[in-house]
């Protein structure tokens, strides 16, 4: 068939353009980024800084290496992450709404992270610095293992998931309205801080440890690609495909919550990117996962890069909690895919 | 003389004994500081205080028994200002049994529980207005004959303290002593603006970094109002006065390095309730100069404040956090302004002004330690 061997060329090729198209826009992006701030350097500068140069003074290159990069960095990386978790969040469940949030995985984040800011309490106190960071992380990782542990328990179906994921936002989200009402003024202003999302907590150890988690998941993601497509044929077809239907979900799941959990843990909670980047992917590529999870990733990178610029444009000198940015450009942005879009994508 | 002695034993047992007389039943109506007129029976004898901080200005006026019409008040005192709390709690122990409240802005204050301690009046302050007028609170309060007063020392230090002072002396019939505060707080301010009025000297850069190191968070600070409107006021410009739109708000990191201030000021308290071993300053009364000067410096190690004019001068300084809503601000502005114009205010002294504070105004005896310096010996 040389034909269609032709035609599965072309798409191939289309598809993998898109990539390179995407991944462009984000180098654009991350560039705008690191050359953007109210200190107004040259683009020169900016490029002596960060070649090490000793031409350019101190000041210049903390301001681009301790205090632009690591925040340009950490857009890119958590916008990443969340994406690839909400793009195998909508496939393993096979719902066009799951995200990191559906599941209450950021929900159990915020709470967690709340009583370590309101009641300087960390369930783990000598870990002192990372107090917040870390119990935010394990309340993650309960919320997650709760959800293994129960659809366990009960025979994995998608609705009992989704199902389970819902009461735990609700739970969670309580529990953090309970945490608020016992805060003080300034643990509060911290919490509702947090629970915006914010890229200046990034540092490069925070940093480090989400690029590897990265690191580690994507490629886990990838050698399953070819499984996950085959689960969006439906369970019965992937079964007969010869994957081992449970297990993949219940594996998809660890490296959700552990994508989904990292980000929120070191900068608070960033909505609808795990919402919008994995729609982007998918409108673009399709279902392909060889194509979709990559297409996810460098969406959802781009998009967090975009609003990490936006968020500290918009009043020069302070900066936007990049939450609400992400929220109200990444709804109308959802809106307009979805009625632009010809062809139904879910 | 025994008998004399033994006969005046008897009469104050017996006022002791005798529920004290309703002789001041008299209703009188004040204008709030949101301008709401307000019908009292004054003098007031039994107060609750919606912030448990306006005991600085209540023990101002009730200097002698600052808490004997305190009947509930709200728990911020001791989370905020752990120090400060611990002074009064070790001249008043009884302090701890006070019934305290959640907060109005937060919705978490108990109606019930206010009425049932009977007080005369409700102090709030004015940042509680929105969630009360939500509620309906003061028209509920005002049927069982309960009124609430808003006193405001934190949104508009400036336009309000006085007012407020004066509408607390009406309240608790210590309208003498009142106005004896204000005397003292504007000369001590006059003091500053005068000497800077004639001089007219440069105005240094000034970065407020707002509670640093309480959070990873860098770096909050203040608009045009409070800690930022009192850098103005000692002779400074405030470097995120044209940044953040309000009273408070998050200036960018990078913003510090790009204004390059000539003098950094970060408040601090003794958070240890509210985040225990955290990088935030204990500033306050009694506290450890070396410890939070220690704090101080490496708080200054953060990558906002590389290479700043401020930082390589050694013009560093940490400064007790509630000045900020409280009426004893004129003497961070008195300190600021030896900060800011060292030659200009050599002769004035911050710390005798503080101690003058606390011995003609407060029960418990002055600490050293609301402020430090880099560049400080001691």
């Amino acid at each position: 068939m040389p034909k269609g061997r032709g035609a599965y060329r072309a798409l191939v090729q289309r598809k993998k353009l898109v990539l390179l198209a995407l991944s462009l826009v984000l180098v654009l992006s991350v560039i705008a980024d690191l050359g953007l701030g109210p200190a107004r350097y040259t683009m020169r500068e900016v490029v002596l800084a960060l070649m090490g140069s000793s031409e350019v003074s101190l000041q210049i290159s903390v301001v681009i290496w301790d205090i632009r990069m690591p925040v340009a960095l950490m857009a890119v990386v958590v916008g990443a992450a969340l994406s690839a978790a909400g793009a195998q969040m909508q496939t393993i469940l096979n719902n066009p709404l799951a995200s990191p949030f559906t599941l209450g995985i950021s929900a159990a984040a915020s709470f967690g992270a709340s009583i370590a800011l309101v009641f300087g309490v960390g369930i783990l106190p000598w870990a002192i610095d990372y107090v917040v960071s870390v119990n935010a992380l394990l309340m993650a990782m309960a919320a997650a293992l709760f959800i293994h542990f129960m659809s366990q328990k009960r025979g994995v179906t998608v609705e009992t998931i989704v199902l389970l994921g819902i009461t735990l936002v609700f739970t969670f989200n309580a529990l953090l309205a309970l945490v608020q009402y016992l805060a003080s003024e300034q643990a509060l202003a911290a919490v509702v801080f947090w629970t915006m999302g914010s890229l200046t907590r990034a540092t490069w150890p925070k940093l480090a440890i989400t690029a590897a988690v990265m690191a580690i998941s994507l490629p886990l993601s990838m050698r399953r690609a070819w499984a996950l497509t085959a689960l969006r044929l439906g369970d019965d077809k992937a079964a007969s495909f010869g994957v081992n239907v449970r297990w993949l979900r219940l594996e998809t799941m660890m490296i959700i919550s552990l994508l989904a959990a990292v980000p929120v843990a070191f900068v608070g909670t960033i909505g609808f990117i795990g919402l919008v980047g994995p729609h982007i992917a998918r409108m673009l590529v399709g279902e392909d996962q060889r194509y979709f999870l990559p297409a996810s990733v460098l969406s959802g990178a781009t998009i967090l890069s975009l609003t990490s610029v936006i968020s500290k444009s918009i009043v020069p000198g302070t900066i936007f909690p990049i939450g609400i940015i992400t929220a109200l450009v990444g709804v109308p942005f959802l809106f307009s895919l979805i009625m632009s879009s010809r062809r139904r994508s879910w | 003389m025994q008998l004399s002695k033994l006969a005046l034993g008897a009469a104050l047992a017996l006022v002791g004994l005798l529920p004290v007389p309703s002789h001041a039943a008299d209703k009188i109506t004040v204008t709030d500081i949101t301008g709401r007129k307000v019908e009292v029976k004054a003098p007031v004898e039994k107060v609750i205080l919606g912030e448990g901080r306006q005991m600085y200005f209540v023990a101002t006026l009730d200097t002698d028994q600052p808490f004997k019409r305190v009947v509930g008040w709200r728990d911020d005192l001791q989370k905020a200002d752990l120090d400060g709390y611990k002074d009064y709690l070790a001249k008043y122990p009884q302090i701890d049994k006070i019934p305290t409240f959640g907060g109005f802005k937060e919705g978490t204050f108990d109606v019930e529980q206010a009425v049932s301690l009977k007080p005369d009046v409700i102090l709030l302050n004015i940042e509680a207005k929105t969630a009360t007028d939500d509620a309906k609170l003061i028209e509920k309060l005002a049927k069982i004959d309960i009124p609430v007063v808003f006193v405001d020392f934190r949104e508009k230090p400036f336009e309000n303290t006085d007012a407020s002072m004066r509408l607390i002396g009406k309240l608790f019939g210590k309208e003498a002593r009142a106005e004896e505060f204000i005397a003292f707080r504007k000369a001590q301010i006059d003091l500053v603006t005068e000497r800077l009025a004639k001089a007219n000297p440069p105005k240094p850069v000034v970065m407020v970094e707002r509670a640093a190191g309480y959070s990873d968070d860098c770096c909050m600070s203040f608009g045009n109002e409070n800690f930022g409107k009192f850098v103005e006021v000692a002779g400074g410009q405030n470097l995120a006065a044209k940044i953040i739109p309000g009273t408070f708000g998050v200036v960018n990191p990078e913003q510090i390095i790009a204004s390059n201030p000539d003098q950094v000021i970060v408040t601090g308290s003794n958070w240890e309730l509210y985040v225990p071993g955290g990088a935030w300053i204990g500033v306050g009364s009694g506290a450890d100069k070396a410890k939070a000067r220690d704090k101080l410096a490496a708080l200054m190690k953060r990558p906002a404040y590389t290479g700043v004019k401020a930082v390589r001068d050694n013009q560093v300084h940490a400064i007790w956090h509630q000045f900020y809503n409280s009426p004893y601000q004129f003497v961070a502005i008195q300190a600021m302004a030896k900060w800011l114009h060292p030659d200009l205010f050599k002769d004035v002294d911050p710390e005798a002004t503080m101690k003058t504070l606390y011995e003609r105004f407060l029960p418990v005896p002055y600490k050293t330690g609301y402020w430090v310096s880099l560049t400080d010996k001691d």
